[in-house]
């Protein structure tokens, strides 16, 4: 009995976050064209920012580089599965060693796999990077990082089209396949955060020598949840070219990459269940921005271009000023208790809270 | 052709120093990695555009007030509230203000790019030693040497300069001997007003246009040059902006026609390059000293 309660325990917080994705996908099932759209995106953006979370919210370190592994995500999708006669016709310069291309093709479930690895792959090359740097070092080379697949995918353009679309990418995105992902991704960042890499990991956040110190290998683990979670966004990005049909090379750039830090800072980007919410939440309000900014809410009248992202940057100031650590801080997200007092291995990560928020405001404020 | 060269090259390395000095300059001081640095130098921009029938020196003037103000408020409004916060915070806070600038002005006056026409005096070209030169070039060279120059006399011989290095160095020990964040603070994002708003000035003469997204590449000039030289400390940053800038020009005529459009990525993997292998800088020594 000691021993069931203990694994619900442990498992309440990545089923309870799997719940409200759900709710999410049955809200787009339910709704009309606009929202299963909203909602299928917002999924997207859950499976994106449990990726960093994996990441930024074990290490503690920011990364402002990971739309590089959504993009590599989705580029790898549209050469696997856009039909080779489409391709012949969009990819005329292909240079010789890449002709290949042309004729590959996969079925989307193994394109999504592909583009996974495809991200992992970059992972592994740069994982030499993070594991080296901390804090604002690290912080500017994955921002660089990013700034260099932009400029590779936007001046390749025999290969990369450039600054032109990804047209022809055929829709395989259902909502449900998009919450399929989500939910995997969210049990593996659980495992992952529960793994004895992750504890090691989030030991090195509160204490960066003391971890060092107590022999772990912080470089390794910080590379090890660097390439695990590009694979999870490689995810996202095929799932995201799978869904829109076409994409753009700017669609993976600042904007986008701002649009997530809000997610991931509003939520909290210690917390799993912080990462999700806040994609969740920001997905919606998103949404409501962009209706307001066409006027849907003032009669009508269009509001100038810049008004939704005005409001966005303003709220994510706030939360900096206000909430540095977002909504959940260090918290999970865990059904609120019915028995007066816990059984002491009822929920290890609510009695890692108090220990673990102390630390983190006392590094914040040095 | 070689002279042309030099003052070319030599004046593109004065204005990356002078853009880097800029983000060095609140790196040092607040360990703010200004991302909003680009939007202050489109504020000066700004100012270019819509004084550009007055006279050259008067546009200048108003595109360093406008500047100075943007700064000033920036500043107050989301940097003073985040004073103790860490660099990381501080450096997605100015992700923010960046963002939140360039939509005010995508708003309200700058829906879309406009173009400034050249000032006359700017296309002539002059006979200089036997070479060439346009009058942009030079102006560009004199107007951030001229800059350099005073910073580098503001930093070395006033008090406040003093104030300004000693903050720069160690916050905490500066305010306990009496300098007064409230002082040095603002004065740093005056500085960087002032800066800007003279790299927005050459910026606008040679781009001839003004755009709401104009200040990204500045200031990740400003940021590269910042890490090649060192951040902490403003003479090798303003260094590292030289060589960038120098570089660059080098680049340009060096790299072969179809690799030009991928020297960002370049420049990008030497700046991971320099932070992995040389964190402190490629000019600075092993003891970061700021001066």
């Amino acid at each position: 009995m000691k021993k069931l309660g203990s694994v619900t325990g442990v498992l309440q917080t990545p089923v309870l976050l799997i719940a409200l994705v759900l709710l999410a996908a049955l809200v787009g099932v339910g709704g009309d064209v606009t929202v299963a759209r909203v909602a299928t995106l917002a999924i997207v953006s859950v499976v994106f920012v449990t990726g960093l979370s994996i990441f930024s919210g074990s290490s503690g370190v920011m990364s402002f580089g990971h739309v590089a592994f959504m993009a590599v995500g989705a580029y790898t999708t549209a050469y696997l599965t856009i039909p080779v006669n489409l391709k012949a016709a969009l990819f005329t310069n292909l240079p010789g060693w890449l002709s290949w291309l042309v004729d590959a093709h996969a079925s989307f479930l193994v394109a999504l796999l592909v583009s996974g690895v495809a991200a992992a792959v970059l992972g592994v090359v740069t994982s030499p990077i993070v594991a080296r740097l901390s804090g604002l070092q690290s912080g500017i080379a994955t921002l660089a990082l990013l700034l260099i697949v932009y400029n590779v995918l936007n001046s390749w353009t025999d290969v990369t089209r450039g600054s032109s679309s990804m047209i022809g990418i055929p829709r395989n995105t259902t909502i449900w396949l998009a919450f399929a992902v989500a939910a995997g991704s969210i049990a593996a960042a659980w495992a992952y955060r529960r793994s004895r890499s992750g504890l090691q990991l989030q030991a090195s956040r509160e204490d960066y020598w003391a971890a060092q110190a107590s022999g772990i290998a912080v470089g390794r683990h910080r590379a090890l949840s660097w390439i695990l979670s590009a694979f999870v966004c490689g995810l996202a990005g095929s799932l995201y070219a799978g869904y829109l049909t076409s994409f753009n090379v700017n669609s993976f750039f600042l904007t986008a990459t701002f649009a997530f830090i809000v997610m991931i800072v509003l939520g909290g980007y210690l917390s799993l269940s912080g990462a999700v919410i806040g994609a969740l939440v920001v997905s919606g309000l998103q949404e409501l921005l962009r209706r307001l900014q066409d006027g849907q809410f003032t009669g009508g009248s269009a509001l100038p271009a810049g008004v939704a992202d005005l409001i966005l940057a303003a709220v994510l100031l706030l939360t900096l000023i206000k909430a540095p650590l977002g909504l959940m801080g260090v918290r999970e997200l865990v059904l609120p208790r019915r028995r007066r007092r816990a059984a002491p291995d009822d929920d290890a990560t609510e009695a890692v809270t108090p220990a673990a928020e102390a630390p983190t405001q006392a590094a914040r404020g040095a | 052709m070689i002279l042309e060269f030099l003052i070319s090259a030599v004046g593109l390395g004065a204005l990356y120093a002078l853009l880097t000095i800029g983000v060095a300059l609140l790196f040092g001081v607040l360990g703010l990695m200004n991302f909003a640095y680009g939007e202050i130098i489109l504020a000066g921009a700004f100012a270019m555009y819509l004084f550009r029938d007055q006279p050259w020196l008067v546009a200048l003037l108003m595109a360093i007030v406008f500047a100075v103000v943007v700064a000033l408020l920036s500043e107050r409004l989301a940097f003073h509230p985040l004073r103790n916060a860490d660099p990381v915070t501080l450096m997605i806070a100015s992700f923010a203000v960046s963002l939140a600038i360039q939509s005010l002005a995508r708003m309200t006056v700058l829906p879309r790019t406009r173009g400034v026409a050249p000032e006359d005096f700017l296309a002539h070209r002059v006979d200089l030693l036997g070479a060439d030169v346009s009058v942009l070039d030079l102006l560009t060279l004199a107007l951030c040497g001229t800059m350099l120059v005073a910073v580098a006399w503001m930093m070395g011989r006033t008090s406040l300069g003093i104030q300004l290095r000693a903050a720069a160095e160690d916050f905490q020990m500066a305010s306990s001997l009496g300098v007064r964040a409230n002082l040095v603070i603002p004065s740093a994002f005056v500085t960087v007003g002032v800066l800007a708003a003279v790299g927005s000035a050459v910026l606008v003469a040679r781009q001839g246009a003004v755009s709401a997204d104009m200040g990204l590449q500045p200031m990740l000039i400003g940021v590269v040059g910042a890490v090649l030289g060192g951040m902490s400390s403003l003479k090798g940053a303003a260094l590292g902006g030289f060589l960038l800038g120098a570089a660059t020009a080098l680049l340009e005529s060096l790299l072969p026609t179809d690799l030009i459009a991928f020297r960002d990525a370049f420049l990008f993997s030497a700046l991971i390059a320099v932070l992995v292998v040389r964190p402190q800088g490629l000019l600075s020594g092993a003891k970061v000293r700021v001066s």
